[in-house]
């Protein structure tokens, strides 16, 4: 499209602006790194917390820490893509901002089953309350301080939400599948105890964002060679 | 009764920059040259028309300390547009019959 301008007919007008729109659209592709990073975030606490409980041993330290510490990463490749980033989509920029908005949830649900226990004990001895437990075996009584009951099904209820978005609105099976997953997860972790729990959220780790995260990546890398 | 087709629009390199950014939220000059194949001087000039006439927004600022231009359509640029492509389907469809 160089040099002098040409007159342009009605039809040439409708094809320029439908080839135009299409090279817009081919213009984007997720790299699936955010999504490998946050599957193996998951994922591996995940499994480590299964075998913790099930196995009885204790690494060292809580292991859920490492999903926080994925922040770190995610704040580099986030800045790393902006950069590299060349026009923002409007599908692009509803999909931050519905991801946004998960991290934030996500944040909100682990200080509230954080703080939860203390506030809800104090309010209920204001009260002239407590929570009592009682041990069947033993016959003993004692104070038992509130807790979130369910915790796994919150999150995995919320880690279902994004995807599904994600995955529709992009038509990517693999997250809408994962997705659904997930809430057949949820459906799940209603039966099953703390330990396997953790089970749950490690396959729900994998089928919603790193086996995804792999496919978007594969793709990706392959679009950039055609590219190149 | 035709209207006539607007003659900001009804340009080849015009018309494929704004059909690019109605498609996009914002875009960098690299972006729209890439995707249309215009040459840097040809497309600052074409851009320059879009912005004098109100249907492109461009911002210029540093980043990473090199100059980078970022356009976007305004809601003037997104009202034009679809009145062209209006335009454009009447006189198709007299064609037909």
């Amino acid at each position: 499209m160089t040099g002098e301008e040409k007159e342009l007919s009605e039809q040439e007008s409708l094809r320029l602006i439908a080839s135009m729109i299409h090279k817009a659209k081919g213009g984007f592709h997720e790299t699936g790194t955010s999504a490998i990073l946050w599957g193996s975030a998951v994922a591996i606490p995940g499994f480590i917390s299964f075998a913790e409980l099930k196995w009885n041993f204790y690494i060292g330290f809580d292991i859920w820490l490492l999903t926080l510490a994925a922040i770190i990463p995610q704040i580099f490749i986030s800045i790393r893509e902006g950069r590299r980033r060349k026009a923002v989509s409007h599908d692009e920029s509803v999909m931050n901002a519905v991801w946004t908005t998960y991290g934030f949830s996500i944040m909100l649900l682990v200080i509230y089953i954080n703080v939860m226990p203390s506030v809800s004990d104090q309010l209920l001895r204001a009260d002239g309350v407590e929570w009592l437990e009682h041990n069947l075996t033993t016959g003993k009584t004692e104070h038992l301080k509130p807790y979130v009951v369910g915790q796994t099904s919150l999150f995995l209820l919320l880690y279902s939400m994004p995807t599904l978005v994600t995955g529709i609105a992009r038509k990517f099976k693999p997250m809408l599948y994962g997705a659904l997953l997930c809430y057949v997860l949820f459906f799940v972790s209603f039966f099953t105890s703390f330990t396997y729990d953790m089970l749950l959220m490690a396959v729900a780790g994998i089928f919603n964002w790193l086996i995804p995260g792999f496919i978007l990546r594969k793709k990706y890398l392959k679009t950039k060679g055609t590219n190149v | 009764m035709f209207k006539d087709l607007d003659p900001i629009l009804h340009s080849q390199l015009r018309l494929a920059v704004m059909s690019l950014l109605i498609s996009v939220k914002e875009a960098e000059f690299t972006f729209i040259r890439e995707k249309t194949n215009a040459t840097a001087g040809n497309l600052s000039v074409q851009i320059q028309k879009l912005k004098d006439v109100g249907y492109i927004e461009v911002n210029k600022q540093f980043k990473d300390n090199y100059p980078q231009t970022t356009c976007k359509i305004t809601p003037e640029g997104i009202q034009a547009f679809e009145a062209y492509v209006h335009a454009l389907q009447q006189y198709l469809q007299v064609g037909k019959q």
